[in-house]
Order: structure tokens, then sequence, then C-alpha cells
């Protein structure tokens, strides 16, 4: 059977055919981010060794927090992120000894954007061993909860310092000309069993009623020692001290009302109307004030046009503590001591304190409920209501405290 | 057509001859041997099947015992140049069109015989030596004993093997039906076998990855598509533990397939779990029925690269099919650029989409009518990209599949078993650096036996019968599931077709499958009903309403998984995703109406169909549930567990309703027109439309037209589109700025059209084939929110078959 085919078309088709192998793609695949978040983003990563003196044995637990927002006591930031380095990473053959190091580890945040941090971490140290302390503990850090997401005693605290002045360091991850950030790498975040946590949390329960009437009100706080499931809180009383900014010797007294400054420091916080145990204007709990919120009236009749952060004006009262704080001779003890009690002040004042440095009044006390946060100079916080309370523990798993509903109302 | 129509059946079958010269299927050949033979012609009737058996048909026993007959028989004609031609053979043979009404039977059987060659289709009549798969020919030696209205039916019309496990006619087919023939898929010039599957109404095929897609019928698509149950020659390649077809594993190239038969609608009733919303059937050449050898080279952008030799060939009783091949293809786009400071690149070559080495294997040693032995086997190393579920992304598989398959038949028993492997290490493409690796080695390995048996006889009607019982046993080790684990599973079917009386026929369908844990943990049965109802009213035309209930069982990944999977950038917290044994088999309900037709005066053919699919029990990843604080760390991993979201059955019931239609046209010689539409539209019971993830993921409207042409020279063209709607995509994803919050987040995919061409030139008759094809050309696209930019790519093929 005849094909006739027309010479152009076998040149047509030659052609094309001769056009496809010459221009077999020898090029890659190109980059394109899919609809997924993290490939339309870019980051980098801070990365280094753990170095640990200690004789604790435990997971090292670093955290990354955003240097503007540092964590308690310097500030309320909350952690961005953290890692866990297993402690038979961390002591390999030596996790069995109590040989105090140094011990090495390298460590890694993924993810980082660029900015400024700071990282600090501890020793989840298991303080039951052969040697065992009281109150020791078991490894007991859990990040998901309030009451588990701090060290207690005998953890080994750490911080990414300078060597040589031991102040800690603020670490950056800069960005190219593009935008993009660079890798950080070499970081050193040091342990020493010089940073071990004297005591457990300043867990505690607040005598008396809540309500907040038109004139002040006084709540004796009072250590609650609780053995319960993941809660292992055994605190003898609340570690108060001096402020010493200058070591110069002498107690502080910053706002001039001859009274010293305590490194303890409570703070009563607007909880959520609706949103059990979240703080007014934190909804996402991330220690940020939200974009959007309640915004009060300030006492010059103003409002600000941001979410407030309101807490009550609070103080401690001094004397029992001075009483503690004063030895023998009747000098100042310049060293942390363990108090059985706190009474604090609440006023029916409320402030501003979105600019923690310089709270501003607000014309008038918020109704609604507020927290009780006490924070001790090693930085562990304790707050009522939390998570123990009987109608949030069962839901996620902890032991029902009733004293841990606790709350501050303003009718 | 038309010249037939007149009854110039000279004209009419030099048109046919043509038509083979434009198409020269050695079954087009055979098929145009029967119809001179059926003619009276038996010159030309000789000549043809000399033809045919030059191409070394499987059947080439009883063809040349044809061929001796009639040489014979010519032979006495000669000596009697004066006797009539009337045969007088023994073979099965109706008269020459003697009378006015015979030759109005002829004239139409060789409209339909025309009509076949144009839909390429390829496989010959039950009585006849056809060429066709084992199973299709056991099924249509089966057939045979049973069937005394098949004798007097169309003998050249498609028959399909999948609706009822036997051959029959897609008329008398109780599902909405569709073929892919050999033809079509070399005149598509597709790559991949996803591709291909757009041309079918109702499919909703989704690539990801130039060698990663799901497909899914009717709706509910998704990564790692879990519903459609994938065979090849009977032999499942939807991976058990997973619930996922990997595509690019499949050791069968293109070139071995014969055809592929879809069967749009539940499959249960006959092929047990997975076969919920559908059943794709590959079936391949069977071994002997091709040529000699042929070599396949093509290349393209993209770093396409694909070389095949496959043959065929016999040796007494014994006919073995043999292919080797390679492929490799770049992926279309990268998540990724190599240098980023914080994600590291996990695969092996980060380029790479898909790649491959494989080869094949398949013998059958007949000993006589009835009684054959087939053993089978293949591997493929290969290299793909997977998709899985909840927050994690795009995987690879560095793998290989390994099978080995073998049937006995004795008369009306068959005996099938088969052996599937998969290994290989698989994890992300992507993690970020300082994270840990999710990276493992995964290993599979399944053994299954299936006993059949099929048998006629006639009470109050002719019956077919239909029972087989089936045992499996699944073993897999992988990192991801704990320790080894293994099941043992059961089934047993019965079908029965009853001709109750013409034009009436009766399916009724049941299967009960054994499964180890579908009682809350413990073993259970799933049950698996159908009914179908066939009304042909006349020749042609088939009005099908069918009843049917299929399930799919819950994987090993559902069962078993323990996968504390990192929070990305907080690299000590996991969530855990975990399985769960007490899930429930998903459950689906079916109605479906449906009209089949074909007019062989104007080369059309057609299936309209209407369905409801109501889906109960769906199986998804719960939300992130918190753990008891006790169980916060895992110290596996050394992280803190934030949650568990672990598989569990859905309260929602989710209902598709559609339409579906497929029209495929032979309107000139040399012209192929092939047209669908589907429409559906799912919805929950109490979900809202904008919270109901099968809702909103499954295209409403879906659209594919195909036109093929070839010359009466050396030229073959051919362009398709298939176009889906946009969806909505509602899938898991960390909040940007909590990294420990899983949101769901809505990903809008726009409409998009795969618009693919071929040209096609033989350059030497019967040998040498080349060939230049587009695909994607409708431009870059998208076919789910984290799959890969589609880039249009072009290939050029060189086909030599010596």
């Amino acid at each position: 059977m005849s094909r006739p085919t027309s010479s152009w078309k076998k040149k047509a088709l030659g052609g094309l055919v001769l056009a496809s192998l010459l221009g077999f793609g020898c090029e890659p695949p190109p980059v394109v981010p899919t609809a997924d978040g993290r490939q339309n983003t870019h980051t980098a990563r801070i990365e280094g060794s753990l170095v640990v003196q200690s004789r604790a044995r435990g997971n090292a637990v670093v955290f990354l927090y955003d240097a503007d927002r540092p964590p308690p006591p310097q500030g309320t930031g909350r952690p961005i992120a953290f890692t866990v380095i297993p402690a038979e990473q961390v002591f390999g053959p030596a996790l069995t000894t109590n040989a105090p190091g140094p011990f090495t580890a390298p460590f890694t945040f993924s993810l980082v954007t660029a900015g400024r941090y700071t990282l600090r971490g501890f020793i989840d140290a298991d303080t039951c061993g052969t040697a065992a302390v009281q109150p020791c503990h078991r490894p007991d850090f859990i990040p998901w909860y309030g009451v588990t997401s701090e060290p207690n005693a005998g953890d080994v605290g750490g911080a990414a310092v300078d060597p040589t002045t031991g102040a800690p360091l603020t670490l950056e991850v800069t960005a190219d000309a593009d935008g993009h950030p660079q890798p950080l790498t070499g970081v050193s975040v040091s342990f020493s069993d010089t940073a071990r946590v004297p005591v457990d949390r300043p867990a505690f329960q607040v005598v008396g009623d809540r309500t907040l009437g038109n004139t002040p009100k006084v709540l004796r706080l009072q250590p609650l020692q609780m053995q319960n499931g993941a809660v292992d809180q055994r605190t003898p009383g609340f570690l108060v001290g001096y402020v010493d900014a200058n070591r110069d010797g002498v107690p502080d007294d910053a706002n001039g009302d001859n009274v010293p400054d305590f490194s303890l420091r409570v703070v009563v916080r607007k909880l959520h109307p609706t949103l059990p145990g979240v703080e007014e204007n934190d909804v996402d709990r991330n220690g940020v004030p939200d974009a959007e919120g309640e915004d009060y009236l300030h006492a010059d009749g103003t409002l600000d046009g941001k979410p407030d952060v309101v807490v009550l004006a609070a103080r401690l009262m001094a004397d029992p503590l001075i009483t503690a704080l004063t030895d023998e001779q009747g000098q100042p003890r310049m060293q942390p001591v363990v108090v059985p009690e706190l009474q604090v002040a609440v006023a029916p004042q409320a402030l501003d304190a979105r600019n923690p440095a310089a709270p501003a009044p607000l014309k008038d006390v918020p109704r609604g409920r507020y927290a009780v946060v006490v924070i001790q100079p090693t930085g562990q916080t304790w707050r009522v209501p939390n998570e123990l309370d009987p109608a949030l523990a069962p839901g996620v798993g902890l032991p029902p405290v009733e004293s841990q509903a606790f709350y501050l109302e303003v009718p | 057509m038309s010249l037939i129509a007149q009854k110039q059946y000279d004209e009419g079958i030099a048109e046919l001859e043509a038509a083979y010269a434009i198409k020269p299927h050695p079954n087009v050949l055979f098929n145009i041997a029967r119809a001179y033979h059926d003619a009276g012609r038996l010159t030309e009737a000789l000549d043809a099947y000399k033809r045919y058996l030059a191409s070394n048909p499987p059947d080439a026993g009883s063809v040349v015992t044809t061929v001796a007959v009639l040489e014979e028989k010519l032979k006495a004609s000669e000596a009697t140049a004066a006797a009539t031609p009337e045969d007088k053979s023994a073979l099965p043979m109706p008269p020459p069109p003697a009378s006015i009404q015979a030759q109005q039977q002829l004239s139409s059987l060789l409209e339909r015989l025309e009509k076949a060659i144009e839909r390429a289709e390829s496989m010959p009549a039950t009585a006849s030596p056809a060429a066709a798969s084992p199973a299709a020919t056991t099924a249509s030696k089966s057939d045979g004993a049973e069937s005394s209205a098949d004798q007097g039916a169309v003998p050249y019309e498609e028959r399909v093997v999948t609706a009822s496990r036997r051959a029959q006619s897609s008329l008398e087919a109780p599902n909405a039906t569709t073929v892919i023939t050999a033809e079509d898929i070399r005149m598509s010039g597709a790559t991949s076998l996803p591709e291909l599957l757009r041309r079918v109404p109702g499919a909703d095929v989704m690539s990801l990855g130039v060698g990663s897609a799901n497909v899914s019928l009717r709706g509910f698509n998704q990564r790692i598509a879990n519903k459609v149950l994938v065979l090849v020659d009977g032999r499942t390649e939807y991976q058990d533990f997973l619930g996922l077809t990997l595509w690019s594993s499949i050791p069968i190239g293109l070139e071995e397939i014969e055809r592929i038969e879809v069967i749009r609608g539940p499959g249960s009733a006959l092929y047990g779990a997975n076969a919920m919303l559908g059943v794709i059937n590959i079936i391949t050449q069977s071994p002997g029925s091709g040529r000699r050898a042929r070599f396949s080279v093509t290349g393209g952008t993209g770093n396409s690269v694909n070389g095949s030799f496959l043959s065929h060939g016999s040796s007494g009783a014994l006919r073995y099919r043999a292919s080797v091949a390679y492929s490799q293809a770049d992926k279309w786009s990268r998540d990724f650029a190599s240098d980023r400071p914080d994600m590291a690149l996990r695969e092996p070559d980060p380029d790479i989409g898909l790649r491959g080495a494989r080869g094949t294997l398949s013998t059958v040693y007949s000993f006589g009518e009835g009684r054959q032995v087939g053993l089978s086997g293949g591997v493929h190393r290969f290299n793909t990209e997977i998709y899985p579920l909840g927050t994690l992304r795009n995987y690879y598989m560095d793998g290989l599949t390994a099978y080995a398959k073998g049937d006995v038949e004795v008369g009306p028993l068959k005996l099938k078993t088969f052996w599937n492997h998969i290994s290989g290490d698989a994890g992300p493409q992507y993690e970020p650096i300082g994270q840990r690796s999710l990276i493992r080695d995964v290993s599979s390995n399944l053994f299954n036996a299936e006993l059949l048996f099929a048998r006629a006889f006639h009470l109050g009607g002719e019956h077919q019968l239909n029972v087989g019982v089936e045992g499996r046993l699944k073993r897999v080790d992988w990192d991801y599931l704990g320790p080894l684990r293994q099941e043992v599973h059961a089934a047993a079917f019965i079908q029965d077709e009853w001709r109750l009386v013409e034009p009436l026929r009766l399916v009724a369908s049941y299967r009960v499958d054994r499964h180890p844990l579908l009682d809350n943990g413990k073993p259970g049965l799933a049950h698996s009903p159908r009914v179908s109802a066939l009304f042909i009213p006349f020749e042609g035309h088939a009005f099908r309403a069918s009843a049917a209930s299929a399930f799919r069982e819950p994987t090993f990944l559902e069962s078993y998984t323990h996968i504390p999977v990192p929070v990305p950038g907080v690299n000590g917290a996991s969530a855990l995703t975990t399985g769960n044994t007490s899930l429930r088999a998903e459950r689906l309900t079916a109605f479906e109406l449906g009209w089949r037709g074909e007019s062989a005066e104007l080369g059309i053919d057609w299936d309209v169909a209407l369905y409801q699919n109501t889906v109960r029990d769906l199986i998804a990843l719960s939300a992130v549930q918190r753990l008891p604080a006790g169980e916060s760390y895992d110290p596996v991993t050394g992280s803190y567990l934030l949650g568990r979201s672990l598989f569990q059955n859905e309260d929602a019931v989710y209902t598709a309703r559609g339409a579906e239609a497929g029209l495929n046209m032979a309107p000139v010689d040399g012209l192929g027109v092939k047209l669908s539409a589907a429409f559906q539209s799912v919805s929950s019971d109490i979900e809202e439309k904008a919270q109901c993830g099968p809702c909103s993921q499954a295209p409403q409207l879906k659209l594919y037209g195909g036109v093929t042409y070839r010359t009466q020279a050396d030229l073959e063209f051919g362009v398709d589109a298939a176009f889906t709607s946009s969806t909505t995509w509602i899938e898991r994803e960390p909040a940007a700025a909590d990294p420990t919050r899983i949101d769901f987040v809505s990903n809008p995919l726009k409409a998009h059209t795969v618009l693919n061409a071929r040209v096609g030139y033989e350059a030497v008759p019967d040998t040498v084939n080349v060939a230049l094809v587009g695909s994607h050309l409708g431009g870059a696209h998208s076919q789910h929110p984290f799959g890969n930019r589609i880039e249009r790519r072009v290939y050029a093929t060189l086909t030599v078959t010596p």
C-alpha cells in the first residue's frame, strides 16, 4: 500500500523532533514554593554547643527568647522555642557517674527568623539518686503546663553568656542583602553547678476572700506543697532578697519610698473574661499584648488605642520581709532567704503595664477576674489560678487542687 | 462505513483493509480475517489469517488449524470448480449471506466490526482465538461454555472482564465502565498511567509530582488517595499498608498494557476491601501476543529519559513476554533551594522526580483446552515522590518493588497466587537543619491466594455463577508502625448473573471479608452486597440500575502508626500521630442509573451515569489532643509530646451526587473523538461547606475532550484537554506564630486545564515510528496546594519494531 507523504511534512516533523532533541532540558527544576507556609518563609538557625560543668544528670533544656522580651525575673517573656538534648547525649558514658565534667553536646534551634535572641536553659536533673537531697525531684519538666514548665530545686541553670564577663549574651541572626537570614553558629550555652536552683517554685495558695472592694485588700500567700501526678512542688516558702543592682551591698530603693526593693515580685494581672486561665489581651499566650483587644480609659481621660496590660497596684508588705532579711546584728542580709508567708496589699487602682517601666494609671478598675503571680529572684514563677483548677485539671491530665482556682475579683 | 451499509461489501472490506494499514494491530487483522471468513470469501480470509499468524499471536495453534481447514476447503473447491461456495467445513462458521436477511445481518456485523476497529478494539470473541490477557482469555472460555446468547451476539465488540470477573460485553457490565485501549495509550503520548486516566468520566487525577499522583473516582481525592483499587492483571498495586497506589513504582510499562478497564463505582462485592469508589484494572498483553522485539527511546525536557525493550515469543505451548526499561525525569519544581541555611535536603538527588529501572517476565504454558499455567514476575528499582497526610509534606522513596504471580487454570477452576514486595528508604525530602529526621526503612510483603470457580447452568433462565475464596497475609516492617506487624485476611464471594427473561438480566453479588481488627480491634466481617438490573430493550442500548455497598479497610498506617512528628522550629517538641486498632471500615452505599448505547451507523457509543454515593465512617486524623501529663515526654525521640492526633472514624456522613457522560465518535476513517463530562456535588450532614474537606476538595466539574486523526499517509495527530474546576483544600499546618498550634488552613486551588498533544510519523512502515509529544501545554499550574508547579514538557520518541 502506498503511503504518499509530502516531503515538507517529513521535513517539518523532522525539524520538530530535532528541535525537541536539541532542546532537551538540562536546567534543574525551578524552585517554586507551594502553599505550605514554611516554604514561603526564609529562616536560618542557631547552633552551637552546650558546655556543662555539673554533677547533676538529666536532660538539658534550652529556651530561645526574644531579646526584647526576657523571661522572669527580668521580664515576662515566654520562650519562642525550646530544644531538648537528652542526658545520654550530654553526658555519654558519664551519665551514671557524678563526674563534674565538663561535658559538651551540640544543639540547634531550627527555622529561626532574623532577630535578636537570648538563650536560657537548665538541666532537668534527677536529684533522687544515690546522693539524694530533699526535696529531690525526678525529671519533672513539662513545657505544656504553667505548673510544670520551670526548673525546681536541684536543677542547674544555664545560659548563653559572655565567656569573659559571664553576662548574658544577646545573639543576633542577621539577614543578607536579600533579606534572607544567615545562620548563627558556634554559640555556647554554659551550665554550671554554681547556678543550681536552690528551692522549688513558689507554689502558693491564697488565704482570704477573693473580692476586691473600694479599699485596699491584703492577700496572704502561703506555700503549697503538692506531690501528685506530674506536679511535685515542696517549697518551704518564698525566696526573697533585696535588690542590689549596683552590687554595693546596700539594698536599692529605686522609687525612693524609703522601702527597700525586694527581688521577689508580685503581679496581679487581669484575666480574659471568658477563656479560662488566659490573660486578657494575650489570647495567644505568647506574653506579648495582642494586636487587638480591650483598651481602657487612662487616668488622664485618654485612650492610647492599644490593648492594655491591666494590672492592679500591688505591693509586698515589707515589715515581715525586712525582719527576715535582717541578721542578728541588725544588718541587711544580702543573700535571699526563704520566708513562710507573703502579705500582698492590693489597692483598687489599675494600671496599664504595657510599658512595664512606666505603668500608666487607669481611670477605673476594670471589672473582672485577676490572677496573682509571684516571681522569685531565680526567675521561678507561680500563678493562681492555674491548670490545677479543678475545672481544668482533669481535662489536661493534671491533679485538681481547689486552692489553685483562686482569683481576685473586681465586681 | 457507508459502503457496508449500502451492502457494497468489497468496497467496505477494502476500507477495513485500509484501516488496518493505518492501524496495524494484529487483532484487527484477525477480525478482518473473520469478516472475510464470515462473508464466505475464503481466499481472502486465508490470506488475512496468514498475515495474522505472521504477528506471532498467542493463539497461533488454533489459527493454524483454521488455516489448514481453509486450505483444505479451498483445494476441494478448486477440485470441484462447479461446487457451490457453501461452507461444509466443521468450523462453526455462519453461512454466507444467501438471503436478504442474512445479508442485513452480515451488514450489521461488519458495521460493528468497523466500529470496533475504529475504536481500536482488540478483544476477539469468545469462540475466536482471543488475543487477550490470561484473565480475559480464561473468562472468555467460560463464556463459551455458558453463553448461547453470546454466540449469536457480536463477536467483535468491546469486552471487559473487570466488572463481573468474566469476559462480557461492555453493554452487559453492571457498572459504569471505561476502557482505555493500547491504541488509546499509544495515540495519547502519555508517559504515566495517571495521565491516561484523565479521560475517564468522573476520574479525579491529581498530580503532585512528576512521579506522584493521587487518583480517585467520584470525589474523595486526597493526599494518599485510598478508595480506588488498582490492579495489574488482577494483582493488587494498592499498597494495603499505606492505602496508596505508588503509580511510579508499578513494574509495568505503558507499552506492555493491552488495555485498562476502569469500573466507576463500588467493586467490593467482587474485589473486597478498597474497591470502594472503583476499580482500575490494568491488563497487560498476553504473553506471545506481540512482536518479537520492540525498542523505544524517549527524551525530552525536564531531563526526561525513557528507554524500553519489549519482546514476545513462544516455543511450542510456552509463550512469554519480557521487558526491561529505564526511566527518569526531573521534578516539575522543587520546594526548597539547595543552599538554604535552614533546610537540609534529604533525598539522594533533589532534582529527580522519578527514576526507575524495571524488568518483567510473563509466561503462559498451555496444556490443552482450558488448562494452562501462567507464571510471571517483575522487579522495579525506583525513586519517587510521595505526599503523606497531616502536617507531613513532600516525601521521597528510594525503593524496590517486586512481585511474583502464578495462575493455574483447569477447566472452570482458577487458582491465582501472587507475592508483592516493596521496600526502601522513605522520608521527608526536606527537613529543618537540626530537626530529628523522619527517614526510615520500610519493608512490606503481601502473599495472596485466590481460588475461583465459574459455571453456567439453567434454572428459571440462564445463570452464570462465579464463586471464589481468597486469603491474604500481610507483613510490614516499618519503624512508623512499631514492631513487625502482620495481618491475615480472608474472603469469599459469589456472583450470579441471571438472564431471567430477555431483555432483563439481574446480577447479584455478595462478598464477605474477614479483617483481623474490624470488630473493635478483634476479627470482624465486612459485608459487600451488590444488585444490578440490566435492561437491554434493543440491540446496542443497555439501561442499568444498581445498588451496592463497598468498604475500605483501615490500613496498617491507620491502625498501628506511632510517629512523633517534629514540631517545625521547636526541636524539643513533637506531635504524636497514632493509629487506632478499633477503627471501623469506611463504608459506601451507592445507587446508580446508567445508559450505555452504541450506534454503529453513526460510529458513536456513549455512556451516561447518575449516581449517589453515601460515605460513612471516613477515617481521618483527629485534631491534636492533649496527652496526660505523665505521657508528655517521649524518651525515644527525646522530645515532649505536644499532643496526639489519632486516626478515627468521622461522625459526618457525606453524600456525593453526580452525573457523568462519555461519548466516543469515529465519524470518518482515521478520526476519533472522545468527550466526557462529570458533575458532582458532595455534602455533609453535619459539617458546613467551609469546614467540609471532602465537599470543598472535590471538583464540581470535570471535562475532557480528545481528538485523534490518522492520515492515509503516515502521520498521526492527537490532542486532548482535561479541565478541572476550582477546589479548596483544608489542610493542617503549624501556626506561623506558634508552631505548637496546628491549624486547619483553607487553601484555594484555581481551576486548571491539562492540555497534551502528539504528532506521530511512521517513518518505516510497521518498523520505525517517531513521535513528538507535548504535555501540560496549557501552562503552569498546581493540582494540589502542596504539589509541584506543573510545567510544560516536550518529548520525542523513537520506536523501532524490527
